[in-house]
């Protein structure tokens, strides 16, 4: 953990407002079509499924795999990147 | 069991959920599915290693109270494969070891068709309980032990395939991937209780209601379970450990032996190294070396979480006290010297102040200087210069009568008491020396005082001093010694001779007090003078912050200021904007005066400081005030402007050539190579056109970006004439341009398709006049 990705960082830095769930940090065109497909098209959406899944790391990774078959380093960032968010700003 | 999952109801979901440790969350048509699958891998996979069943319950219960930091630490090298075995180990929770043989038992005796899978059941409980049994007797256990154990009961029984499939399974350590008819047969052996609840028509085989009558519904026995469980790892931490262990001894020997030996060995004393960190907290190095081979190890980070949750308090108090005593032991010898050390100097300290002037030893020593009378000397006068040998004595107890009195007089006058004075008048003596000794001849009084002030005169060493007063009558403390024996005898017929101790030594409480005094003066002093620096700093402080906030205000003003003025500038047309009208919006009135000096210094600053205004006095609704002109040099007007010409082209200059060869142009240097403008081709045709569209006929006009040319065709080579002389040298938007004539073949060359006979550009008008000031 020693550094994060730039899209990291400026995920982190703001409130996500209407950003597009492509904005999340490990998740790129790919894995965001397939998101939005599966009709998670805001970040805000993703986050509510994180929510819901009561930020539990490992369902929330099964689940990114599951719904877009992120790998682990995908989801991994994508659920460090949600869970700074919400440390940020919840 | 599979299916009935993706059958049950949602309540169903997450009451199994919880039953197998699940933190409990909604479950909505997203997490539906995650859940039921991850049910089912729980339900999967939870009969294979039966054993250590509720150590893994508790170590997934005491994970949770954990740091994340320890969780990282458990994920960072093979988390996968812990995760899945740990997680999928809850999933037997439901029962307790103990009940899981006692019910199933009976089925494999009686040989059903399920015999293959009972059996396995019953293989491996027997495959527990020697060892178990064994693991209790010693805790410490060789891998080599349970191995054999393993390797009888493989040949007692028929089914020793299934144990090495269990072994390879778990090697494999990719849980998942077994073949779900044979898990959830699994299942149903090992879960009798809950098929039965759960799915009635399935119960053909496996439920065996008969066996366990008290199971019967599915809440209340969900509910005994928990209850079981609960109680079980509440109480079982030390029964826990065995089957732990065992756990670990016939599960790590498949991909690491040495290791497992290793920590098998080592687990008590981990657990004891470990109690005692989770106790004091705190971090010494060692003990990361278990915690990482425990990591590496995957299986046998379970005793040791047992063992934490089986802390015992009173150790830690003792291991604290038993520290004490040693740290006294081993530093007893630098103590006790220390502890002299003091001794001595508090000995040699009440020495001192103990110590006492005393007088008969001083006055009766040998080596004192007596003039003694003798007669046959002339000069020798008794009481002045001599003492008659008799009296030396009476001479001798006089001082001794006198000598308390001028300790105290001189201990009085050094500590400072009002009035006091040092000093012992011959009177005053003679009056001591009458009330000592009753009714005394006064005269012989006398005598033995002369005498006795002629000793004193000799012997200095005695700490006694013969003085002159200066003033006799008034109570001033001023005298000067006297030395010889003649001025003693001048002073004494004046009277003003008296007796002092040359020395007196201030008494121990008088110096306290003394000490105390100058020292509480000198605090004062001290904190007179530092609360001065204070008040000093902090006013200094204060002046800083409060320049530095009038600064900002200034310059926040100076932003508004400026702000309004291009604001309003723009929005009312006006270049320019009265002074106090800015003052007005910005400030309110009531703060009007409060803010005028802040007002005034915005003000200097913009007129010093700011170029895009200029102060300037005009003439608004007939009365002249100073008003701010905006100057703004990046004003949109301007962007696409004809900015003026460089150089003469007109007819007859040097610049001009007399006849137009081509009706083609090219200009250059019109844009810039870096002019992303995607309409550049239409700005620079509608400057070009309005520039002199109205004057000549201009059929085409086309850009090209990496050259930066601009191409222009023209009716008529004098056409093309007038738009030479009105583009070469001009300024457009800060750059110099130049025109050349192209040839007409060239120019069809490059655009083919442009057109060769009207209709001819014109401008359109709504940028007219912008290119003339």
């Amino acid at each position: 953990m020693s550094s994060t990705s730039q899209k990291h960082r400026n995920f982190v830095a703001e409130p996500m407002g209407e950003k597009p769930v492509t904005d999340l940090a490990g998740v790129g065109e790919v894995l965001g079509k397939r998101l939005e497909t599966a009709g998670f098209d805001k970040a805000y959406v993703v986050l509510g499924q994180f929510l819901v899944l009561k930020k539990d790391k490992e369902l929330f990774q099964e689940w990114m795999k599951e719904t877009c078959s992120a790998n682990s380093k995908q989801s991994a960032d994508c659920y460090q990147c949600l869970k700074d968010w919400c440390d940020e700003f919840l | 069991m599979a299916d009935q999952v993706d059958s049950m109801s949602d309540a169903e979901l997450r009451t199994k959920l919880a039953e197998h440790g699940f933190p409990v969350m909604p479950i909505t048509a997203s997490t539906r599915n995650l859940l039921v699958k991850k049910l089912k891998l729980v339900l999967d996979n939870k009969s294979k290693p039966r054993n250590s069943v509720d150590s893994k319950v508790e170590s997934r219960r005491t994970l949770a109270q954990y740091s994340s930091g320890e969780d990282s630490d458990l994920d960072t090298t093979n988390n996968a494969r812990e995760r899945r075995g740990r997680r999928a180990t809850t999933g037997a929770a439901m029962l307790p070891p103990v009940t899981n043989k006692t019910k199933r038992q009976p089925p494999a005796k009686k040989g059903s068709p399920a015999k293959r899978d009972s059996d396995k059941g019953s293989e491996s409980e027997e495959e527990k309980s020697p060892v178990r049994t064994h693991e209790e007797v010693e805790t410490v256990t060789t891998r080599r032990v349970t191995r054999t154990y393993a390797a009888n009961d493989q040949d007692d029984y028929e089914t020793g395939s299934d144990s090495d499939v269990d072994s390879g399974k778990t090697k494999k350590t990719s849980t998942p991937f077994r073949s779900s008819s044979r898990s959830s047969d699994y299942i149903s052996s090992t879960l009798p209780t809950n098929d039965a609840a759960t799915s009635p028509p399935k119960s053909s085989i496996f439920s065996r209601p008969s066996i366990s009558p008290g199971f019967s519904s599915s809440l209340s026995s969900s509910d005994h379970l928990n209850s079981i469980r609960t109680r079980l790892g509440l109480t079982s931490t030390l029964g826990d450990r065995p089957s732990s262990s065992t756990y670990t001894s016939s599960f790590t020997p498949a991909y690491q032996p040495s290791t497992s030996t290793v920590d098998e060995v080592e687990s008590p004393y981990l657990s004891n190294f470990t109690r005692r960190l989770s106790a004091l907290k705190a971090d010494p190095p060692k003990p990361t070396s278990f915690i990482d081979r425990d990591v590496n190890n995957g299986s046998t980070v379970l005793p040791r979480r047992s063992y934490i949750t089986g802390v015992s308090r009173p150790d830690v108090v003792d291991y604290k006290t038993a520290n004490d005593r040693k740290f006294l032991k081993n530093n007893l010898v630098s103590l006790a010297l220390v502890v002299l050390v003091a001794l001595f100097f508090f000995c040699l300290f009440f020495m001192y102040i103990v110590k006492k002037n005393d007088i008969t030893s001083v006055v009766d020593d040998q080596n004192s200087v007596i003039p003694i009378c003798q007669l046959n000397i002339p000069g020798n006068r008794p009481g002045i210069n001599c003492v008659p040998k008799e009296q030396v004595s009476y001479a001798k107890d006089l001082l001794k009568v006198i000598h308390p009195e001028l300790t105290s007089r001189a201990a009085a006058f050094k500590c400072g008491k009002p009035g006091a004075l040092p000093y012992l008048t011959e009177r005053e003596i003679i009056d001591i020396a009458n009330s000592k000794a009753g009714s005394v001849d006064i005269s012989q009084c006398r005598t033995d005082l002369n005498n006795l002030q002629v000793l004193i005169v000799n012997n200095p060493r005695w700490g006694l001093s013969v003085v002159q007063l200066k003033n006799l009558y008034t109570k001033d403390a001023d005298y000067e010694p006297i030395t010889t024996t003649e001025v003693v005898v001048q002073q004494r017929n004046k009277g003003s001779v008296a007796l002092v101790l040359s020395d007196p030594s201030t008494p121990v409480t008088c110096l306290l007090v003394n000490t105390m005094y100058s020292a509480g003066s000198t605090l004062v002093v001290v904190g007179v003078m530092s609360l001065l620096l204070l008040g000093l700093q902090r006013s200094y402080k204060y002046y800083v912050t409060y320049q530095k906030r009038k600064s900002e205000e200034v310059y926040s003003m100076v932003e508004q200021i400026i702000q309004v003025i291009s604001q309003e500038t723009e929005d009312s047309g006006e270049p320019y904007i009265s002074v106090d009208h800015v003052r007005d919006t910005l400030i309110s009135p009531q703060n009007r005066e409060k803010m005028s000096s802040v007002w005034d210094a915005a003000v200097k600053f913009i007129q010093r400081n700011e170029s895009r205004v200029r102060m300037e006095v005009q003439s608004v609704d007939g009365e002249d005030c100073r008003v701010w002109r905006w100057i703004s040099h990046n004003s949109p007007k301007r962007t696409a402007a004809w900015q003026g010409q460089a150089f003469e082209t007109q007819e007859g200059s040097v610049n001009n050539l007399t006849v137009s060869p081509t009706p083609c142009l090219k200009i250059r240097n019109m844009f810039d190579k870096n002019d992303a403008n995607p309409n550049l081709r239409s700005v620079i045709q509608e400057a070009i056109v309005e520039k002199c569209g109205e004057v000549c006929n201009i059929l085409h006009v086309d850009i090209e970006r990496t050259s930066c040319c601009v191409y222009v065709k023209c009716a008529s080579p004098s056409d093309a004439g007038v738009v030479y002389r009105s583009l070469h040298g001009w300024w457009y938007e800060g750059r110099l341009i130049t025109v050349k004539y192209l040839h007409l073949e060239r120019y069809m060359q490059r655009f083919p398709n442009s057109p060769s006979i009207g209709p001819y550009l014109k401008p359109s008008g709504q940028r007219r006049s912008n290119w003339e000031e």
